[in-house]
């Protein structure tokens, strides 16, 4: 028998015997999750009929209303009883549930004013105020009745158009509707779930446990017992999902639902429908079994794992949520987008409204990222700094304290840690949402000044200087030489062009923020010469400078020791995702682009100045060609497209500046061929 | 049977075993000696291809373990100090699973997995789930577990830590009977009574370089102290490079 199935039969029957891959496999979705619902919905109907089954105490005070008392009377669901002068007092007594207030007698063709007191918060107020109002409803279309018959007019008078609704949806399509919003989140979490504990069990456990170093002894290659594991981790999260679908169907499609009759809510999914979502959620399994897996084998214990994946967690439910808010179409960006196609796809699938075209994209998709995902677990299994790195031997490595951490920065350059650098951005950013918003709509232009100042550049330089680290190479203060900043200058002037055209090109995709570019527009247009230097300060000096700090200072001193295209995309997506927000996708690509361009430079010359400069002229030019009245109107549709000139002049900038950059400097020595990384694997003896 | 050659295991700047050139020939129990942080694990880890060395090399039966990985595995028994064992299996699944890794199958497997454990008196909790034996219990499972294959060179990191009396006098016999069959024996260990017991010869490491070979008299005497204890204490107190 091939090691693969040895290692997967084994780590199949040892996790069916795990209670918590049980409960979670099997236990929930069989048993807990349609009684959770039936439960559900029998407290609903129970509640429901226990409201109806009295009739709502009420009072009518005030001027006298003829007629009025007489239908509200008559009600069954209605009791009119007396209350005292303080109605607010009776209410919230609960001696009644609503209190109408007549205000006095009008002539024939006036309005009488009436006040209906009723408690918002509470269930039994909330119905009684309906009922009333129903009544007030009835005894008004009496009033206007009487008014009609005395003016000899007839009762369409009053009725100048009627709508009648008429949904084409059959009850299955709407049940599919509503179902569709919800049953897919469902499935992506119970199988996120389903693989969730195996992965973190087969992984960190079996680090915990010790076990995986004896594991590793066998003469079987680590890509095998990768296959194993990972096949085990991914069948369950199949099971679990498969499940869980087959338990919701039953729940919602054989109608032991009561409220689902009651509302005329029927849900009906084609036997191929099920079959494609079962189809989607294998390699949906395969992408969280995978990514776990990677995950989990570099913690060293089982809480450690749970830490580390709990995040993840939280980032994959994000985009699994997106077809639950109305308004975001399934398109071709949201099938590439992992997790977000597979949810949408369901979605279709349950309303019945698929594309085949789309569904083909996401399951390929899919299946790319799930073997993406793998090919990151088989690497982290075959590291050695992930496999013994950690684990409860390394309590008997002494642990450094916080001096030997600072003197091994200093040992490392100064420089930071490139996770103490992305952590820094990280928080600089929640700093800057959380503080720049607040700063911009009480002091608008002079906030947004504050915010780049106050919470990028001062926390970056503080960062720098409290962590005890070289500013002069953390941020690399170094001097460019003229030709240099000439070539930096060249490379910038060249990609401002590409990038409009790039920014064009994603119009055909993603939603253009009309509303946010006409304001975006505004901010950056100058009437006169002073505004324009104002716009200048704020829009061109103030982010090349704060910005680059933060991104080409910092971000790119922490990351030397990666390899230099990992260094340059990390920083161009890190400086991209600054940049996004929901209404602003559309920003992300032209941006990351940028930041990977000027971080490229950046790395290249070891200086931030020429950083500096490529960043104020980028902005500088936008601000400079929205204020000028000739090219304004070139700006002011992003979906037109740019002087397509533009492109072929811009490459041969690009390129030319490429090409002097490379001619005058060398590429820096990275910390890859200086001494590796210092941390000691756990040593026993 | 076991060779290091010039083996060389830098973490960084930190060098946690040096230039370590040692042997082990078959029928010989080999004990490596030394501190905590000294590279004992590391040094049985590069030889059992978990780590990969800096520079130089391990062998194992002839076979280079940096060339032929899987070569070197298959025999070699590895006994980790972390006793680690399958919880939700029972003894008789651990032996069996660890057979099939070994390439073990059919009726050759039933007799090995049958053999190992007569061998070592397994036969009370053979179908007990691991996460209900006791230590001693345990460590015979593991070696069991080790040992499924039968292969000649046999590497035990502190096998009898944790373990009562009792426990580790199995051990000790069944090391005693492993060297009889002609197995070469390298295994770490800080009880000198254990090394008095049943080592041929010694090897003291000290910040990843060995710093005293031979037989456990001979090291003894070099010393000038009065036992392996103290000859040990003393070995690891001195500089390097002063005793070989």
């Amino acid at each position: 028998m091939s090691a693969w199935r040895v290692v997967f039969q084994k780590e199949l029957r040892e996790t069916l015997r795990d209670r918590r891959t049980l409960l979670v496999m099997i236990v929930v979705p069989v048993l807990l999750y349609p009684v959770l619902l039936i439960t559900m919905e029998q407290l609903l109907i129970f509640g429901m009929r226990n409201l109806e089954a009295e009739a709502s105490p009420v009072a009518v005070i005030g001027f006298e209303a003829s007629g009025l008392e007489e239908i509200v009377d008559r009600s069954e669901t209605l009791r009119r009883v007396p209350i005292g002068d303080d109605p607010e007092e009776a209410l919230r007594s609960d001696s009644v549930t609503a209190v109408l207030i007549v205000g006095a007698g009008v002539e024939a063709s006036g309005s009488r004013s009436m006040t209906l007191m009723y408690d918002a918060a509470s269930d039994a107020s909330n119905r009684g105020r309906g009922e009333l109002s129903q009544a007030v409803t009835e005894w008004q279309d009496v009033l206007l009745a009487d008014r009609l018959d005395a003016e000899g007019l007839p009762r369409s008078f009053a009725i100048p158009v009627q709508v009648a609704d008429s949904s084409i949806a059959r009850p299955e399509e709407v049940g599919g509707y509503t179902m569709g919003r919800i049953l897919p989140l469902l499935l992506v979490i119970m199988t996120l779930l389903g693989a969730f504990y195996p992965a973190i069990d087969l992984a960190a456990g079996e680090k915990e446990r010790g076990t995986l170093e004896t594991l590793l002894t066998a003469p079987v290659p680590a890509r095998d017992i990768v296959i194993g594991k990972f096949l085990t981790v991914a069948l369950i999260g199949v099971i679990a999902a498969a499940l869980n679908l087959a338990s919701m169907l039953l729940t919602f499609q054989t109608g032991i639902l009561q409220v689902t009759a009651l509302i005329g809510l029927e849900v009906s999914i084609s036997p191929m429908a099920i079959v494609v979502i079962f189809l989607g959620l294998i390699p949906l399994a395969v992408l969280f079994g995978a990514l776990f897996l990677g995950i989990a084998v570099a913690s060293s214990s089982f809480k450690e794992a749970q830490n580390a994946l709990t995040p993840v967690y939280m980032l994959v439910i994000i985009p699994a949520m997106l077809p639950v808010f109305p308004g975001i179409d399934f398109g071709p960006l949201m099938a590439i987008l992992p997790v977000a196609g597979v949810s949408f796809l369901f979605r279709d699938l349950m309303t019945g409204g698929v594309d085949v075209a789309l569904g083909a994209l996401v399951l390929v998709t899919t299946t790319v990222y799930a073997l993406a995902a793998l090919a990151f677990a088989a690497r982290a299994f075959g590291s050695e700094q992930t496999l013994f790195g950690g684990g409860s031997e390394a309590s008997e490595v002494p642990r450094e304290s916080l001096r030997d951490r600072m003197r091994e920065r200093r040992g490392r350059g100064g420089v930071p840690t490139p996770g103490a650098a992305v952590l820094f951005i990280a928080l600089a950013a929640v700093f800057f949402f959380w503080g720049g918003i607040p700063l911009q709509i009480l002091f608008r232009e002079r906030g947004l000044l504050a915010a780049e100042w106050l919470l990028l550049f001062v926390p970056a330089v503080a960062f720098v200087f409290l962590g005890g680290f070289d500013p002069i190479r953390t941020l690399s203060l170094r001097r460019p030489t003229a030709l240099q900043t000439a070539a930096s200058v060249l490379v910038i002037l060249g990609a401002v062009p590409l990038v409009w055209v790039v920014g064009w090109l994603q119009t055909f995709i993603l939603p253009v923020p009309w509303e946010l570019l006409e304001g975006l527009e505004q901010l950056v247009t100058a009437e006169t010469a002073t505004r324009l230097l104002w716009l200048l300060l704020l829009l061109a000096v103030t982010p090349a400078i704060c910005e680059e700090v933060v991104f080409r200072g910092v971000l790119l001193g922490g990351t030397r020791d990666l390899e230099p295209w990992r260094i340059i995309v990390l920083n161009g997506l890190v400086f991209g995702a600054f940049h996004l927000s929901f209404e602003t996708v559309i920003r992300f690509l032209p941006t990351a682009i940028l930041g990977m361009v000027i971080a490229w430079a950046v790395w290249r010359t070891g200086s931030i100045w020429v950083g500096v400069l490529m960043h104020f002229l980028n902005n500088g030019t936008i601000v400079v060609l929205a204020s000028t009245p000739a090219l304004q109107e070139l700006f002011s549709d992003p979906e037109a497209p740019p002087p397509l000139w533009l492109v072929p002049v811009g490459m041969v900038i690009f390129a030319a500046g490429v090409r002097l950059l490379r001619s005058v400097t060398t590429p820096p020595v990275t910390g890859l061929e200086a001494p590796g990384p210092t941390s000691l694997p756990p040593e026993t003896s | 049977m076991i060779r290091f050659e010039r083996l060389t295991k830098r973490y960084g700047p930190l060098t946690a075993v040096s230039d370590l050139s040692l042997e082990v020939h078959a029928g010989e129990v080999y004990a490596l000696l030394g501190p905590n942080g000294a590279g004992k694990t590391t040094a049985l880890r590069c030889l059992a291809s978990l780590l990969t060395p800096t520079t130089g090399t391990t062998w194992v039966d002839g076979i280079c373990t940096q060339e032929a990985p899987i070569g070197v595995r298959r025999r070699l028994a590895f006994l980790a100090a972390s006793m680690g064992l399958y919880e939700r299996l029972s003894g008789t699944e651990l032996i069996t699973y660890f057979g099939q890794l070994h390439g073990l199958d059919g009726p050759r497997l039933n007799e090995r997995v049958e053999a190992m454990i007569d061998l070592l008196g397994i036969e009370d909790f053979r179908d007990r789930l691991c996460g209900r034996l006791s230590t001693g219990q345990r460590q015979r499972i593991s070696l069991a577990r080790a040992l499924v294959h039968d292969p000649p060179a046999l590497i035990l990191d502190e096998p009898t830590i944790g373990l009562d009396v009792l426990s580790g006098q199995t051990i000790y016999e069944f090391i005693d009977r492993e060297r009889a069959r002609g197995k070469a024996i390298l295994f770490s260990t800080h009880q000198m009574d254990e090394v008095d017991l049943l080592a041929d010869r010694v090897g003291v490491l000290r910040g990843g370089e060995l710093v005293a070979e031979g037989s456990p008299a001979s090291v003894v005497a070099d010393t000038g102290e009065a036992n392996l204890a103290r000859a040990f204490l003393s070995l690891i107190r001195e500089p390097a490079g002063e005793v070989r």
